[in-house]
């Protein structure tokens, strides 16, 4: 039965969206069907799952401050720092796996939205982690967040990268100009 | 909320009048012209209204519950109105308890125009408490009942009072059956945490009913449990500043003869049911209308569930103020607040933000005259009027939250989820939140010579990372006295536990800038140090040639036999100085390449321990001395930074390189000098990590052979394991017992009368002794009995799989076990404690 008040445990609709896009593009035509099943899927790749994907860390937080804050939750069986893809440094993401499923909710519960390295984290869970998920997707080898970010984060590397390449082509023709 | 006692004495037949200002309500929301489109079914608006009931201080609470009762009566042939509002109803009842009186006040207002939404109500809580009685969920027993009690007007006869007898006269078997009995003791709690609902409600003349029934409780709930002192978060030091523990069913026991005193005046207790009494002058006969409360069986035995299994004790950090900002605890109101906050607190626990909005609600739920306004300072307090409440919202909620966060044995839910509560709310009302905070710690600082050893640590660990959400500010200069105490001090030893948690969540410099200036040696430079050296690059340093050659071919990742010849020329030398163990110099030279190879962070020195794992492995198989050598070399790279080595060690433990023996005797006698390992709170932390690896393991294999349907063989199996896993607790146990006895041994006397300095010192070494002899006694006494009565039940043939509600975690990983307890052994551990 539903809850009086909501939980903190679910996936984000961040990962339903995803979800249901893949889905819809696969079947196009039995939409329906697709959105009956969705509910009651006999396996929910969620349904034991220990791991978390952990959102907007500073480009500088350390392995160790993520197990500081995240061993909180109970035994952390695996961490893998994300990683930009051409230059192999953190990129502002990480994967927590625990030994256990409970672990991982009550992560969700208790520490997805709090602050670590004075950052507000976010913590989504996940199916498991799979060899290459620990790239940056952006076309810079970051994450795509932070390819057209317009904002300063000192945190993030500044401006996104996009965005900053911009700028600095306008200076330099601004310069040739002249 | 305030103005519904005002409601009182206003302006009488009221009800169109209410009505109108319904509607004029209405209008006011619905301003903007396409909201009109679309109608909310009326299930929904139903819901909506429910489950925000009370809940707004800018509401009047009369006028939300008439109503929803009016929703409810014109449309009860929708049979979606139904089912939502008798659903959801007990929904509220064991979900958000606060909300309880307010549900109640509800069905007393619709019984005069449709008593059979009440009767149907009885029937589904009647059914609903059953289940709860023979499942053993007794929280859920509990609400069930306070909400059977609000509604005692409206029930036939002797109402709930008939039931708490029967539900005592079970306490009373359970104690005679056995002294040690906990559940008894929580059906006598339920019982006296029903009483002053039922005297609040709208029922009259049942005084010397509740007497009769206080007078039986009297003799369970005042004879001192034996096992209080276990669980007294204040055991005192040398200086003997110890206080007495009170516990919970105690004081509820006196406090309650206090009010039958003071004809259940019970102060604090919301009325909602009052304000319509005078406007239901319509239909006198119609309002009387009682019901039976359906039958309910207390099974016979009651089920055991999960409970406390030691007693409870009263905590609170705003005790001894001159300003009473939260009810003493001669007060009924204390134990009403405390109890519905906790079990909102535990309860709600899979949604931190609801939890902490509550918690800054707490006025909403509670009669009017019970707070001061939100936020009030301190100092403001002075200019109360005599004979008006004192305290504050904020200090009310907060204490709960702490008697939770440093609530002995275990919590409820893991530390950290109480953390992030504290953290929400201060989110919500920094302005009102901040400074009760402060007091708290205030309090809990100057205490914390006196605190039980494993509160302290908790203490700390919520500290640090309270801070490290609210940018690490802190007023340091408070306690900037302190600085100059010996690192032995327990405060002292406080502080360098709390900076360092900080530096581990944040880094040195950013702490460092934190800190007023005297505080600055206490965090070295070479704490900034991302890679500490690699030792043996100095000449100086004996075996510095082989060992340099180690390092290289590790970095080389040469195959491990090239590794054998500078290793064999470390033991050589080391033999032809006389070293009796030469296999502990070529670990040192062995495992601090492997540290320092690994310095970039914990993945590179996994890896590289799992390419190094089979000689790893093989040295403790040779000697227990470098197997040891394993830790020290840990330990000493990272001295610096004593929490990555912490992590090392336990990850070394996974692989089994090192074993739980290995780790504690490294720290509790290897280390431990004349007791100075003690003060350090990663010595603590590595020991009580490695005992709980140790108990969960344990408990993991319980929990598996208890699972219903296992074949024969496999439980045989099961059972071997277990014993020797349960041996092997024991003497882990022991070899701690043994460590610690030396330190805390010598007379207490002595301590206290020794002025000359050192002597001092070595009585603050005895002290710690003693403080960490208290944890690991509990901790095996939880243990013990947490095993015996979980496979106690099954040998009773009781469905095990119920138990396993009991072994969920709490935030130090370690299995929870509420469900123990009933068969305390008479240990000669908790013996020494007493």
């Amino acid at each position: 039965m539903q809850t009086t008040v909501d939980r903190l445990d679910k996936p984000s609709a961040y990962y339903l969206g995803r979800n249901k896009k893949r889905k819809y593009g696969r079947d196009r035509d039995d939409d329906d069907v697709g959105r009956q099943r969705t509910p009651e899927e006999p396996d929910d790749p969620l349904k034991d799952a220990a791991t978390l994907y952990v959102g907007n860390l500073s480009f500088y937080t350390t392995e160790e401050q993520i197990h500081e804050l995240f061993a909180k939750c109970g035994e952390i069986k695996r961490l893998v720092m994300g990683l930009d893809r051409f230059h192999k440094t953190p990129c502002g993401f990480c994967f927590v796996e625990y030994y256990n499923h409970q672990d991982a909710l009550d992560c969700m519960k208790y520490i997805g939205g709090t602050k670590l390295d004075e950052r507000i984290i976010r913590t989504d869970l996940d199916p498991g982690f799979q060899e290459g998920r620990q790239y940056g997707r952006g076309k810079s080898g970051g994450q795509v967040r932070d390819e057209y970010r317009d904002e300063y984060d000192p945190g993030r590397g500044g401006y996104g990268r996009a965005i900053a390449e911009e700028r600095q082509k306008e200076e330099d023709e601004y310069g040739k100009g002249r | 909320m305030a103005d519904y006692d005002r409601r009182n004495g206003g302006p009488r037949g009221g009800y169109n009048n209410n009505r109108k200002r319904r509607y004029r309500d209405d209008d006011e929301h619905d301003r903007r012209p396409q909201r009109r489109r679309y109608e909310e079914p009326l299930h929904l608006k139903v819901r909506k209204q429910l489950l925000g009931v009370a809940e707004s201080p800018l509401k009047r609470t009369d006028e939300e519950i008439s109503s929803i009762a009016k929703l409810v009566v014109d449309n009860y042939d929708d049979e979606a109105i139904r089912r939502q509002f008798f659903d959801l109803s007990l929904q509220i009842v064991v979900e958000q308890p606060f909300k309880i009186p307010f549900v109640a006040a509800i069905l007393i207002v619709i019984n005069p125009q449709k008593p059979e939404v009440a009767q149907e109500i009885l029937t589904r809580a009647a059914k609903a408490i059953q289940e709860y009685l023979e499942a053993g969920h007794w929280r859920e027993v509990k609400l069930v009942l306070r909400f059977l009690a609000c509604l005692q007007g409206l029930l036939e006869e002797d109402g709930v009072f008939p039931l708490l007898e029967e539900l005592f006269s079970r306490a009373v078997d359970l104690q005679t059956a056995s002294s040690e009995d906990s559940l008894g003791l929580e059906l006598v709690k339920i019982i006296l945490l029903t009483i002053p609902y039922a005297m609040a409600s709208s029922a009259t003349g049942f005084e010397e009913r509740a007497l009769a029934l206080l007078d039986k409780t009297d003799i369970i709930a005042s004879t001192p449990h034996a096992l209080e002192a276990l669980v007294n978060p204040y055991p005192g030091n040398d200086e003997g500043d110890a206080q007495e523990p009170q516990s919970i069913i105690n004081l509820l026991q006196k406090q309650l003869q206090g009010e039958a005193g003071q004809s259940w005046k019970l102060a604090c207790i919301p009325r909602p049911w009052n304000v319509r009494k005078e406007e239901d002058t319509t239909d006198t006969a119609v309002a009387s209308k009682k019901h039976a409360l359906p039958e309910i069986n207390i099974p016979s035995p009651v089920a055991p569930g999960p409970r406390p299994m030691l007693p409870e004790i009263y905590f609170s950090v705003y005790a001894d103020q001159d300003i009473e900002t939260v009810p003493s605890t001669s007060d009924v109101a204390s134990s009403i607040l405390r109890d519905s906050l906790v079990d909102t607190i535990n309860i709600l626990d899979c949604n931190r933000n609801a939890t902490a909005k509550f918690l800054i609600d707490l006025d909403c739920y509670f009669s009017a005259e019970t707070f001061v306004k939100r936020a009030t300072q301190f100092d403001k307090l002075r200019n109360v009027e005599e004979g008006r409440s004192t305290w504050k919202p904020e200090d009310v909620a907060v204490d709960a939250v702490f008697s939770q966060l440093l609530q002995l044995p275990m919590a409820e839910h893991k530390l950290v989820y109480y953390h992030s509560v504290l953290t929400e709310a201060c989110k919500i009302a920094p302005a009102a939140i901040a400074p009760s905070l402060g007091r708290a710690i205030r309090w809990l600082y100057k205490n914390v010579d006196g605190m039980d050893l494993e509160l302290v640590y908790r203490f700390m660990d919520w500290f640090s990372h309270h801070l490290s959400n609210f940018g690490f500010t802190w007023k340091w200069t408070e306690w900037v006295d302190d600085v100059q105490l010996p690192l032995i001090h327990p405060k002292k030893a406080f502080m360098m536990g709390a900076l360092e948690k900080e530096i581990r969540l944040s880094f040195a410099a950013r702490i460092r800038g934190t800190l007023p200036e005297p505080y600055q040696p206490l965090i070295s430079e070479a704490k900034e140090k991302d890679t500490p050296d690699f030792k043996y690059s100095s000449d100086q340093m004996p075996y510095s040639e082989p060992a340099k050659e180690i390092l290289r071919l590790l970095r080389a990742k040469a195959p491990d036999t090239d590794l054998q010849s500078p290793l064999s020329t470390i033991e050589e030398t080391a033999e032809s100085l006389g070293v009796t163990d030469p296999l502990v110099p070529s670990t040192d030279a062995y495992v601090t390449a492997i540290c320092f190879l690994g310095s970039k962070s914990l993945s590179h020195v996994l890896s590289q321990i799992e390419r190094c794992k089979d000689r790893l492995l093989s040295i403790g198989a040779k000697s227990e001395l470098a197997r040891r050598q394993i830790i020290t070399s840990v330990m000493d790279y990272w001295h610096e930074k004593p929490g990555i080595g912490v992590n090392v060690v336990d990850k070394l433990l996974n692989y089994t390189i090192l074993t739980p023996i290995s780790v504690v005797l490294w720290a509790l006698s290897d280390q431990l000098g004349k007791g100075e390992g003690l003060v350090l709170s990663h010595v603590f932390e590595m020991v009580s990590s490695t005992v709980t690896k140790v108990t969960n393991r344990v408990r993991q294999i319980v929990v598996a052979r208890n699972q219903p349907g296992l074949p024969g063989d496999q439980v045989a199996i099961l059972d071997e394991t277990l014993s020797k896993e349960r041996d092997e607790m024991g003497k882990l146990f022991a070899v701690i017992e043994d460590g610690l006895v030396g330190v805390a041994g010598g007379s207490v006397d002595d301590m206290a009368e020794s002025a000359d300095q050192g002597l001092k010192g070595e009585a603050m070494l005895r002290g710690w002794g003693g403080r960490w002899l208290r944890v690991f006694r509990r901790k095996m006494a939880v243990e013990e009995a947490w095993v015996q009565e979980t496979m106690s039940f099954v040998v009773q043939g009781v469905d095990a799989s119920g138990l396993e509600i009991a072994v969920e975690q709490n935030g130090n990983g370690e299995a929870v076990g509420d469900g123990a307890g009933e068969e305390m052994p008479e240990d000669e551990a908790l013996a020494g404690i007493l």
